[in-house]
This record gives structure tokens, sequence and C-alpha cells, in this order.
């Protein structure tokens, strides 16, 4: 039998999920606070391919046949995505003038893999966390999201601000008639615990290590710059280059696959030709 | 089909949005009082995708195999980026020295004039911050203060500003006063009505330089728009804010967007076509 039909085609769909992976991150190569994703492909689970025959005994009345299982090796019968990794990394700060954006700036984090978030609430009132500082000012004077989602202070409130006339210190003030204001700022010891979701949200994961107020945190600090936007991580040029990459791969496992055809059509023309 | 293509596809008609508020401040660079504008994008939905899960594979193998999977089951794959919202930059554009009395520049951000538009429902009231008005002259003898296009100018007690044509000349005072010679004295008729934008954000453009509150602007409640003692220039106008440059530099960056974008959607195609010629 032809084992590695299925494989290859199993090539092309993890290279077409890959395809999908970058073609998103290229589309949010100018989303404020959008942390890139990078697929990891994973072979599937190993088979051990076994010899299956037998010898045969002599004996008294005739022969004896016994099975006998000789193993050969260990065979992989494919690929698949199995996970896309956000990459969790500051990104570089761009000035828009506005007030209302505010950019979170990590700074030492006692964990490899912190991470610091602004707190916000969505539509469904749950706390979720954001990198995208681009807020505004909705009818009714609270500081949101550009989705309209509350941004929420250290104790989970909504943000009066009023109007557009506020200050916010580099230590996440927001300073409104002389009310100061603390913002909300998660630490999570592990980004990874956090799924991604739609408007740049994240949510805590299932077996996520509950996020800390950054605050309290013991060797955290952080630094907001309002009139600042924090830009994505997204690397065009590195992008690119996997989607080339991505291509060739596909392209390679198209060939393969190609081969087991020609391979099955010599088995339907050629073999028990008569004549 | 190709999810990629359809995630490329629609974060380029949200980049030419993009470009359109470009171009639209672009054009306006020469407008009196026009205040730019700045679009953001926002990452879009993601999906959930449960592909091949660890559960059901020996946990001994997996660990052999996976030991360290980072994030939660699953995949997420995103469905590309689109236009957030579009701010108004509301700081203050440069002064031009007109030497005409009835042009008016305001001093402070967020400050607008008001102006009375009709329309199907009712007088309405919107807002500019252009300030090169006219007088015209109505049938009874009086004169109305208007802008460019004849609209009303509103005065402090929100009534359209008339007065009586026999005047020698008249100018307007720092504090939105305007003062009418008759015949060697000058008086204080009219005061300009100066509004503060406390929330920039429920203003709509009206067209004609002009913007109006959103029509869920007075269920959400006051203190949208504020009286202001405003400081004006006469003889002055406000030219645009916007910053030629930066404008450039967003249309490069926006163009560059464009084409990775476009990129990806040949990329996809290709590979499209590769799955096609299987079959051949």
């Amino acid at each position: 039998m032809l084992r590695g039909f299925y494989t290859a085609a199993s090539g092309m769909m993890a290279n077409q999920r890959m395809q999908e992976t970058l073609s998103n991150n290229l589309s949010n190569a100018y989303t404020p606070g959008f942390k890139s994703d990078q697929g990891t492909m994973r072979a599937f689970p190993e088979l051990l391919i076994q010899q299956m025959g037998q010898t045969s005994v002599p004996t008294s009345n005739g022969g004896l046949n016994l099975p006998t299982q000789k193993q050969i090796g260990s065979l992989h019968t494919g690929v698949y995505m199995q996970e896309t990794v956000p990459k969790f990394s500051q990104g570089d700060l761009r000035e828009t003038g506005i007030e209302t954006d505010l950019a979170l700036l990590n700074g030492n984090l006692p964990d490899e893999n912190g991470f610091l978030f602004f707190n916000v609430q969505n539509e469904a009132g749950e706390l979720r966390y954001t990198r995208n500082g681009n807020f505004t000012v909705d009818g009714q004077g609270f500081l949101t999201t550009n989705q309209g989602y509350y941004v929420l202070d250290d104790a989970g409130n909504p943000i009066q601000t009023g109007g557009m006339e506020f200050d916010v210190s580099d230590n996440g003030t927001v300073n409104v008639n002389g009310a100061n204001i603390p913002l909300g700022i998660s630490y999570t010891p592990n980004s990874f615990d956090l799924v991604k979701g739609g408007n740049g949200l994240y949510a805590p994961g299932e077996n996520a290590v509950p996020l800390v107020d950054a605050r309290l945190g013991q060797g955290i600090n952080f630094n907001i710059q309002q009139g600042f936007v924090e830009r994505s991580n997204v690397d065009p040029a590195q992008a690119m280059t996997e989607m080339m990459n991505t291509y060739r791969s596909f392209e390679l496992n198209q060939r393969v696959l190609k081969a087991y055809d020609q391979s099955m059509q010599k088995t339907v023309t050629e073999i028990a030709r008569l004549g | 089909m190709n999810r990629s293509m359809i995630q490329a596809s629609v974060t380029m008609g949200q980049i030419q949005h993009k470009l359109d508020v470009i171009g639209h401040n672009l054009a306006n660079t020469n407008t009196p009082g026009y205040k730019s504008r700045q679009a953001d994008f926002s990452s879009l939905l993601f999906q959930q995708i449960d592909n091949l899960s660890d559960e059901g594979i020996d946990e001994a193998a997996n660990q052999e195999a996976a030991p360290y999977r980072l994030t939660p089951d699953g995949i997420r794959s995103g469905s590309g980026a689109r236009l957030a919202h579009t701010n108004i930059d509301l700081s203050q554009g440069n002064l031009k020295q007109t030497d005409r009395a009835l042009d008016v520049a305001l001093l402070e951000d967020n400050q607008l004039f008001q102006l009375q538009v009709a329309t199907e429902n009712g007088l309405e009231t919107n807002y500019t911050r252009s300030g090169n008005f006219y007088l015209n002259p109505l049938n009874n003898g009086q004169m109305l203060l208007t802008n460019a296009d004849g609209l009303p100018v509103l005065g402090e007690d929100g009534q359209p500003i008339q007065f009586a044509d026999d005047m020698d000349g008249m100018q307007i005072r720092e504090d939105g006063a305007i003062l009418v010679n008759r015949n060697g004295v000058e008086a204080v008729e009219a005061q300009l009505g100066i509004v503060e934008a406390v929330r920039p954000r429920m203003l709509e453009a009206a067209g004609n330089n002009r913007f109006r509150l959103t029509d869920n602007a007075d269920i959400v409640g006051e203190g949208i728009i504020a009286n202001a003692d405003g400081q004006v220039q006469s003889g002055t106008l406000e030219t645009s804010n916007v910053d030629i440059s930066k404008q450039m530099t967003d249309m490069l960056m926006a163009q560059r967007a464009y084409q990775f974008s476009a990129r990806s959607i040949s990329t996809s195609d290709q590979m499209m076509g590769l799955i096609s010629q299987l079959r051949s």
C-alpha cells in the first residue's frame, strides 16, 4: 500500500493553515498592540511498522506455521499545525498626539514569559486584557477602547474622564479634575496562558495562572506614554519570507502527492495488463 | 475557499477606507478650520479551531512528542484587520492674517462656532471651526451674520445674529463681542456663541466643514457640548491642521499594507493553482 498519500496531503493542509496565520499577521502589520502569531508544526503520532511473516517448523504430521513479526521502523503519517503561539514582545511606539492614545511599555518583569496588559470589560461584562491602547471617550464620558468597551481602573470600575482633557502620568494614573484614578494594569507570569479573541482582546485560558495587579507584584515595572500607541510587532520582512517558505513547502508536498498518483496510475494501467 | 484569501481581501477593503480618510485630509489642506482625521486599525475576530487534541493520545508518548505545548488547546486563526475608528484631531491649526473684519479664528482647542441649519426635522445646530463670516442683507432692512454657505451664525443666546443695516463699521472683540459703529458711536450689539466640544467623538461630519451631534447623542446625555468663554481673533483665519508630511507617510504605509495583503492573496492563489493541478 502507498502509505505516504495522506502524509503528503496533510503536509499541504498544514502549510495552508500556516499561510492563513502569516496572512493574518500581515493584515495586522499596522494594528496597534497586535502580537504576531507563529505557527508550530507537529508530526502526527508515530506508527511502528512491522513485517508480518511466518516461519514453518517441520513436524511429524506436516508443517506448523508460526507467525513472526519483525519491526521495521517508525513512520509518521503526516503533519498538522499544532498551535499558533503569539509572540509577546514589546512593539515600537508611534506618536499620534491624541490624548486618549495610551501605550503600555514593559519595564523589568520578574518572569521570562511575563507580560502586562490593560484591563477592559467586554460587552458581556467580563474582564479582558488588551495591548491596544488606541482608546477614546464615549458619549457618557467614559474611557473606552475603540470598540466601545470600558477601560477599567485598578478597582475594576469604568474610568470617567468627562471629556478629552486629562493627563495620564508615567505610572498609569489618570488625573481628571484633581482626582487620581490608577489604570488597571494586569500582569501575567505566563503570557501563553492567554487566548486571543477578536478586537485585540485576550481572555485567560482554561488552566491559566490568575493575572495579578501589576502594581502589587514584586519587581514589576511599567511605563505609560500618553499620546502614543504601541505598534504591531509583526515584522513584514520575516512574514513574507516565511510565506515564501510555506509556499515552497506546499509545492513540494504537491509534487510528492503527484508522484504517488503516478505510481497509482501504473498500478491501475500496467499491472495485470495482458498481452 | 481559502481562508487567507478572505482575510486578505477584507483587510484590503479596510485599508482602502484608510486611504479614503487620508485622501480627504489631503484634499482639505487649504480648507480654513478643517480638522484632520486619523484612522487606526483593530484586529478582527479570531476563530477557535479545535484541531487534533492532545487527549486520547497516550500521555507518555505525548510528552515525548510535544512536551512543551505553550498555549491552551486548539489553534486561534484570525480573520484580518478592520478600521477601528476615525479620530478627529481637534488641535489648533496655524493662524493666517487676512485683515478682513469678519474673519474670526478660535484660539483654543476643541472650541467651535454654532450655525443654524434648516433640516427636514426643523432647525438644527451645527458646529464649525471655520470663521470666514459674511453679512447678508435681509428684506426687512436687517443684516444677518452668516458663514460662507449663507447659514446663520448663532449668538450667545442661541439666536441668529442680526443688525440694522445703517452701520458704519463693525469689529469683533477678543471675547467674541461684536462692536458696531453707528455715527461714530461703538456699541456691543451681539456676542458670538462659542461652545466647547467636551466629547468630540460624538460629533459627526455634516459636510461643508460642519459637524453635527450624532442622532443618539441626546440619548447619551449632556456634557457633549458646553458653552465656553472663547478667545477669538478677528482679521485672522485658522488654517487646516492637516500635516501633509504625516499624511504622505501614512499613505505610503497604507499602500504597503495593501501590497502585503495583495501578495498574500496571490500566494494563496498559486497554492490553489497547485491543488487544481493535482488532477491534470
